[in-house]
Protein backbone atom coordinates (compact mmCIF):
# COMPACT_ATOMS: atom_id res chain seq x y z
CA UNK A 1 0.00 0.00 0.00
CA UNK A 2 1.34 3.38 -1.01
CA UNK A 3 0.54 6.03 1.58
CA UNK A 4 1.76 9.56 0.84
CA UNK A 5 3.87 11.24 3.48
CA UNK A 6 1.31 13.98 4.17
CA UNK A 7 -1.40 11.36 4.71
CA UNK A 8 0.84 9.55 7.21
CA UNK A 9 1.50 12.83 8.98
CA UNK A 10 -2.23 13.58 9.13
CA UNK A 11 -2.91 10.17 10.69
CA UNK A 12 -0.11 10.51 13.23
CA UNK A 13 -1.21 14.05 14.10
CA UNK A 14 -4.75 12.76 14.74
CA UNK A 15 -3.44 9.93 16.91
CA UNK A 16 -1.13 12.29 18.82
CA UNK A 17 -4.07 14.57 19.64
CA UNK A 18 -6.11 11.58 20.77
CA UNK A 19 -3.20 10.29 22.89
CA UNK A 20 -2.95 13.69 24.64
CA UNK A 21 -6.68 13.62 25.50
CA UNK A 22 -6.80 10.07 26.86
CA UNK A 23 -6.40 11.02 30.51
CA UNK A 24 -7.10 8.43 33.14
CA UNK A 25 -5.70 5.51 31.15
CA UNK A 26 -2.29 4.08 31.93
CA UNK A 27 0.48 4.24 29.31
CA UNK A 28 -0.07 0.67 28.17
CA UNK A 29 -3.80 1.23 27.65
CA UNK A 30 -3.16 4.43 25.71
CA UNK A 31 -0.54 2.70 23.53
CA UNK A 32 -2.97 -0.14 22.83
CA UNK A 33 -5.87 2.19 21.93
CA UNK A 34 -3.65 4.20 19.59
CA UNK A 35 -2.18 1.05 17.99
CA UNK A 36 -5.65 -0.38 17.43
CA UNK A 37 -6.93 2.80 15.79
CA UNK A 38 -3.80 3.03 13.62
CA UNK A 39 -4.44 -0.55 12.51
CA UNK A 40 -8.10 0.33 11.83
CA UNK A 41 -7.12 3.33 9.69
CA UNK A 42 -4.63 1.19 7.72
CA UNK A 43 -7.39 -1.36 7.08
CA UNK A 44 -9.77 1.36 5.92
CA UNK A 45 -7.14 2.63 3.49
CA UNK A 46 -6.22 -0.81 2.17
CA UNK A 47 -7.46 -0.63 -1.42
CA UNK A 48 -5.43 -3.07 -3.55
CA UNK A 49 -3.42 -1.50 -6.34
CA UNK A 50 -4.46 2.05 -5.63
CA UNK A 51 -2.42 4.83 -4.11
CA UNK A 52 -4.12 6.35 -1.07
CA UNK A 53 -5.42 9.86 -1.61
CA UNK A 54 -5.53 12.58 1.01
CA UNK A 55 -9.34 12.59 0.70
CA UNK A 56 -9.48 8.91 1.68
CA UNK A 57 -7.39 9.61 4.77
CA UNK A 58 -9.64 12.54 5.67
CA UNK A 59 -12.71 10.31 5.27
CA UNK A 60 -11.19 7.54 7.42
CA UNK A 61 -10.37 10.00 10.21
CA UNK A 62 -13.73 11.77 9.94
CA UNK A 63 -15.50 8.42 10.36
CA UNK A 64 -13.86 8.09 13.78
CA UNK A 65 -14.96 11.58 14.88
CA UNK A 66 -12.71 14.31 16.20
CA UNK A 67 -9.92 13.25 18.62
CA UNK A 68 -11.73 15.14 21.42
CA UNK A 69 -15.04 13.36 20.73
CA UNK A 70 -13.39 9.98 20.48
CA UNK A 71 -11.39 10.53 23.69
CA UNK A 72 -14.59 11.66 25.39
CA UNK A 73 -16.27 8.39 24.37
CA UNK A 74 -13.36 6.31 25.66
CA UNK A 75 -13.37 8.23 28.96
CA UNK A 76 -17.14 7.93 29.55
CA UNK A 77 -17.14 4.23 28.61
CA UNK A 78 -14.21 3.69 30.96
CA UNK A 79 -16.06 5.61 33.68
CA UNK A 80 -19.15 3.40 33.27
CA UNK A 81 -17.05 0.22 33.35
CA UNK A 82 -15.23 1.35 36.51
CA UNK A 83 -18.50 2.33 38.18
CA UNK A 84 -19.94 -1.11 37.37
CA UNK A 85 -17.06 -3.02 38.96
CA UNK A 86 -16.39 -0.68 41.90
CA UNK A 87 -18.70 1.03 44.41
CA UNK A 88 -16.01 3.54 45.41
CA UNK A 89 -16.67 7.23 44.76
CA UNK A 90 -13.08 8.03 43.85
CA UNK A 91 -12.95 6.27 40.45
CA UNK A 92 -16.28 7.88 39.57
CA UNK A 93 -15.11 11.37 40.51
CA UNK A 94 -11.81 10.79 38.77
CA UNK A 95 -13.65 9.84 35.56
CA UNK A 96 -16.00 12.82 35.88
CA UNK A 97 -13.04 15.21 36.22
CA UNK A 98 -11.52 13.80 33.04
CA UNK A 99 -14.82 13.94 31.18
CA UNK A 100 -15.37 17.55 32.36
CA UNK A 101 -12.04 18.56 30.87
CA UNK A 102 -13.29 17.48 27.43
CA UNK A 103 -16.94 18.37 27.31
CA UNK A 104 -19.40 21.01 28.49
CA UNK A 105 -21.88 18.25 29.38
CA UNK A 106 -19.20 16.60 31.51
CA UNK A 107 -18.49 19.91 33.24
CA UNK A 108 -22.12 20.37 34.28
CA UNK A 109 -22.43 16.77 35.46
CA UNK A 110 -19.24 17.23 37.50
CA UNK A 111 -20.51 20.47 39.08
CA UNK A 112 -23.87 18.86 39.94
CA UNK A 113 -22.17 15.76 41.34
CA UNK A 114 -19.66 17.70 43.44
CA UNK A 115 -22.51 19.78 44.90
CA UNK A 116 -24.55 16.66 45.65
CA UNK A 117 -21.62 14.84 47.29
CA UNK A 118 -20.61 17.97 49.23
CA UNK A 119 -24.11 18.45 50.66
CA UNK A 120 -24.37 14.74 51.45
CA UNK A 121 -21.03 14.80 53.25
CA UNK A 122 -22.06 17.93 55.23
CA UNK A 123 -25.22 16.14 56.45
CA UNK A 124 -23.17 13.12 57.53
CA UNK A 125 -20.43 15.22 59.14
CA UNK A 126 -22.88 17.33 61.14
CA UNK A 127 -24.69 14.18 62.30
CA UNK A 128 -21.41 12.68 63.53
CA UNK A 129 -20.15 15.93 65.12
CA UNK A 130 -23.42 16.30 67.03
CA UNK A 131 -22.25 13.38 69.17
CA UNK A 132 -19.12 15.30 70.17
CA UNK A 133 -20.61 18.84 70.33
CA UNK A 134 -24.19 18.26 71.45
CA UNK A 135 -24.81 21.90 72.42
CA UNK A 136 -23.53 23.63 69.29
CA UNK A 137 -23.52 21.25 66.27
CA UNK A 138 -26.61 20.82 64.10
CA UNK A 139 -28.94 22.63 61.73
CA UNK A 140 -29.40 26.10 63.15
CA UNK A 141 -31.76 28.96 62.39
CA UNK A 142 -29.74 32.18 62.50
CA UNK A 143 -30.46 35.82 61.76
CA UNK A 144 -28.12 37.74 59.47
CA UNK A 145 -27.08 41.39 59.95
CA UNK A 146 -30.35 42.64 58.40
CA UNK A 147 -32.41 40.39 60.66
CA UNK A 148 -33.45 37.95 57.89
CA UNK A 149 -33.59 34.31 58.99
CA UNK A 150 -31.14 31.83 57.40
CA UNK A 151 -30.39 28.15 57.86
CA UNK A 152 -26.86 27.07 58.71
CA UNK A 153 -25.13 23.76 59.27
CA UNK A 154 -22.90 24.24 62.32
CA UNK A 155 -20.09 21.83 63.01
CA UNK A 156 -20.08 22.73 66.70
CA UNK A 157 -16.90 24.79 66.84
CA UNK A 158 -17.30 28.07 68.72
CA UNK A 159 -20.35 29.26 70.59
CA UNK A 160 -23.78 29.60 69.05
CA UNK A 161 -24.72 33.13 67.88
CA UNK A 162 -27.21 35.04 70.04
CA UNK A 163 -30.84 34.61 69.01
CA UNK A 164 -30.13 31.42 67.07
CA UNK A 165 -31.96 28.14 67.50
CA UNK A 166 -31.04 24.48 66.96
CA UNK A 167 -33.89 23.29 64.73
CA UNK A 168 -33.55 19.51 64.92
CA UNK A 169 -31.72 18.79 68.18
CA UNK A 170 -30.73 15.12 68.42
CA UNK A 171 -32.88 14.32 65.38
CA UNK A 172 -30.01 15.63 63.24
CA UNK A 173 -28.15 12.36 63.97
CA UNK A 174 -30.55 9.88 62.31
CA UNK A 175 -31.96 12.41 59.84
CA UNK A 176 -28.50 13.71 58.86
CA UNK A 177 -27.11 10.22 58.32
CA UNK A 178 -30.19 9.22 56.33
CA UNK A 179 -30.25 12.39 54.21
CA UNK A 180 -26.46 12.28 53.69
CA UNK A 181 -26.42 8.64 52.54
CA UNK A 182 -29.48 9.26 50.33
CA UNK A 183 -27.82 12.30 48.72
CA UNK A 184 -24.57 10.42 48.04
CA UNK A 185 -26.50 7.48 46.52
CA UNK A 186 -28.75 9.71 44.42
CA UNK A 187 -25.80 11.78 43.22
CA UNK A 188 -23.98 8.62 42.08
CA UNK A 189 -27.10 7.47 40.23
CA UNK A 190 -27.51 10.91 38.68
CA UNK A 191 -23.88 10.98 37.48
CA UNK A 192 -24.10 7.49 35.96
CA UNK A 193 -27.49 8.22 34.38
CA UNK A 194 -26.08 11.38 32.77
CA UNK A 195 -23.03 9.46 31.56
CA UNK A 196 -25.21 6.76 29.97
CA UNK A 197 -27.46 9.36 28.35
CA UNK A 198 -24.40 11.13 26.97
CA UNK A 199 -22.98 7.89 25.61
CA UNK A 200 -26.29 7.01 23.98
CA UNK A 201 -26.65 10.47 22.48
CA UNK A 202 -23.14 10.20 21.06
CA UNK A 203 -23.56 6.65 19.75
CA UNK A 204 -25.18 8.02 16.64
CA UNK A 205 -25.75 5.66 13.78
CA UNK A 206 -24.21 6.68 10.49
CA UNK A 207 -26.85 7.87 8.07
CA UNK B 1 -50.85 19.52 8.54
CA UNK B 2 -47.69 18.68 6.66
CA UNK B 3 -45.47 19.99 9.49
CA UNK B 4 -47.42 17.84 11.97
CA UNK B 5 -46.71 14.82 9.79
CA UNK B 6 -43.01 15.71 9.69
CA UNK B 7 -42.90 16.12 13.49
CA UNK B 8 -44.54 12.69 13.94
CA UNK B 9 -42.04 11.17 11.54
CA UNK B 10 -39.17 12.79 13.44
CA UNK B 11 -40.47 11.39 16.75
CA UNK B 12 -40.76 7.92 15.20
CA UNK B 13 -37.21 8.20 13.82
CA UNK B 14 -35.82 9.21 17.23
CA UNK B 15 -37.59 6.29 18.86
CA UNK B 16 -36.10 3.91 16.30
CA UNK B 17 -32.59 5.33 16.91
CA UNK B 18 -32.97 4.84 20.68
CA UNK B 19 -34.21 1.30 20.12
CA UNK B 20 -31.18 0.43 17.99
CA UNK B 21 -28.72 2.00 20.43
CA UNK B 22 -30.16 -0.02 23.27
CA UNK B 23 -29.21 -3.33 21.70
CA UNK B 24 -25.71 -2.42 20.47
CA UNK B 25 -23.94 -4.18 23.34
CA UNK B 26 -25.83 -7.41 22.71
CA UNK B 27 -25.22 -7.11 18.96
CA UNK B 28 -21.45 -6.80 19.51
CA UNK B 29 -21.40 -9.86 21.77
CA UNK B 30 -23.40 -11.71 19.09
CA UNK B 31 -20.88 -10.85 16.35
CA UNK B 32 -18.21 -12.63 18.43
CA UNK B 33 -20.26 -15.76 19.09
CA UNK B 34 -18.77 -17.72 16.19
CA UNK B 35 -15.19 -16.73 16.87
CA UNK B 36 -12.69 -13.93 17.21
CA UNK B 37 -12.92 -10.80 15.08
CA UNK B 38 -11.12 -7.47 14.86
CA UNK B 39 -12.80 -4.06 15.11
CA UNK B 40 -13.47 -3.40 11.44
CA UNK B 41 -14.80 -6.95 10.97
CA UNK B 42 -17.22 -6.40 13.83
CA UNK B 43 -18.39 -3.15 12.25
CA UNK B 44 -18.88 -4.83 8.87
CA UNK B 45 -20.74 -7.74 10.43
CA UNK B 46 -23.07 -5.30 12.20
CA UNK B 47 -23.68 -3.55 8.88
CA UNK B 48 -24.27 -6.70 6.87
CA UNK B 49 -26.28 -8.81 9.33
CA UNK B 50 -28.30 -6.20 11.15
CA UNK B 51 -29.65 -2.73 10.61
CA UNK B 52 -27.21 -1.44 13.19
CA UNK B 53 -25.01 0.92 11.24
CA UNK B 54 -23.03 2.59 13.99
CA UNK B 55 -20.18 5.04 13.84
CA UNK B 56 -16.67 3.67 14.16
CA UNK B 57 -15.96 6.07 17.01
CA UNK B 58 -18.71 4.38 19.02
CA UNK B 59 -17.68 0.76 18.59
CA UNK B 60 -14.03 0.96 19.67
CA UNK B 61 -14.69 2.63 23.07
CA UNK B 62 -17.53 0.15 23.64
CA UNK B 63 -15.19 -2.76 22.90
CA UNK B 64 -12.77 -1.26 25.43
CA UNK B 65 -15.58 -1.11 28.02
CA UNK B 66 -16.67 -4.71 27.36
CA UNK B 67 -13.06 -5.74 27.82
CA UNK B 68 -12.80 -3.83 31.13
CA UNK B 69 -15.91 -5.67 32.28
CA UNK B 70 -14.27 -9.00 31.45
CA UNK B 71 -16.89 -9.91 28.83
CA UNK B 72 -14.39 -10.04 25.98
CA UNK B 73 -10.66 -10.60 25.74
CA UNK B 74 -8.21 -9.45 23.08
CA UNK B 75 -4.98 -10.44 21.41
CA UNK B 76 -2.78 -8.93 18.71
CA UNK B 77 -2.36 -11.05 15.60
CA UNK B 78 -0.03 -10.37 12.66
CA UNK B 79 -1.94 -10.07 9.38
CA UNK B 80 -1.21 -10.39 5.66
CA UNK B 81 -2.06 -6.70 5.33
CA UNK B 82 1.33 -5.86 6.82
CA UNK B 83 0.15 -4.58 10.19
CA UNK B 84 -1.06 -6.36 13.34
CA UNK B 85 -4.75 -6.41 14.20
CA UNK B 86 -6.39 -6.56 17.60
CA UNK B 87 -8.76 -9.52 17.70
CA UNK B 88 -11.57 -9.80 20.24
CA UNK B 89 -13.16 -12.98 21.56
CA UNK B 90 -15.86 -13.74 24.10
CA UNK B 91 -14.72 -14.79 27.57
CA UNK B 92 -16.77 -17.39 29.49
CA UNK B 93 -18.43 -14.47 31.35
CA UNK B 94 -19.16 -12.80 28.00
CA UNK B 95 -20.74 -15.97 26.62
CA UNK B 96 -22.92 -16.24 29.72
CA UNK B 97 -23.94 -12.56 29.55
CA UNK B 98 -24.65 -12.89 25.82
CA UNK B 99 -26.89 -15.92 26.40
CA UNK B 100 -28.75 -14.16 29.21
CA UNK B 101 -29.28 -11.03 27.12
CA UNK B 102 -30.34 -13.06 24.07
CA UNK B 103 -32.84 -14.99 26.24
CA UNK B 104 -34.29 -11.74 27.59
CA UNK B 105 -34.45 -10.33 24.07
CA UNK B 106 -36.25 -13.45 22.74
CA UNK B 107 -38.82 -13.45 25.56
CA UNK B 108 -39.43 -9.72 25.25
CA UNK B 109 -39.72 -9.69 21.46
CA UNK B 110 -41.98 -12.77 21.50
CA UNK B 111 -44.41 -11.19 23.97
CA UNK B 112 -44.30 -7.86 22.11
CA UNK B 113 -44.94 -9.66 18.81
CA UNK B 114 -48.19 -11.06 20.23
CA UNK B 115 -49.24 -7.65 21.45
CA UNK B 116 -48.30 -5.92 18.23
CA UNK B 117 -49.77 -8.51 15.85
CA UNK B 118 -53.06 -6.60 15.29
CA UNK B 119 -51.13 -3.40 14.56
CA UNK B 120 -48.87 -5.16 12.08
CA UNK B 121 -51.88 -6.79 10.34
CA UNK B 122 -53.65 -3.45 10.18
CA UNK B 123 -50.75 -1.89 8.29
Amino acid sequence: MNIPEDAKQKTESYLAKLRAQLRGFDNQQVAEIVAELRSHIMDKLAIPGDAVSAAQVDAALAALGSPEELASQYITDNLLARAEVSRSLLPLLDGLFRWASLSVAGFFVLVGSVMGYFLGMVFILVAVLKLFHPQTAGLWLLHDSTGDPELSFRMGFGSSPPGSRDLLGWWIVPLGLLAGCALVTLTTRFALWCTRQYRRSRALPRT
Amino acid sequence: MKSRHLADQETADKWEVQLRKGCLELAILATLWEGKRYGLEILRRLESDSDLIVSEGTVYPLLSRLKSLGLIGSEWVESDAGHPRKYYALTPAGKQRGCEMAGMWARFSSSMAKLLAPLVRGK
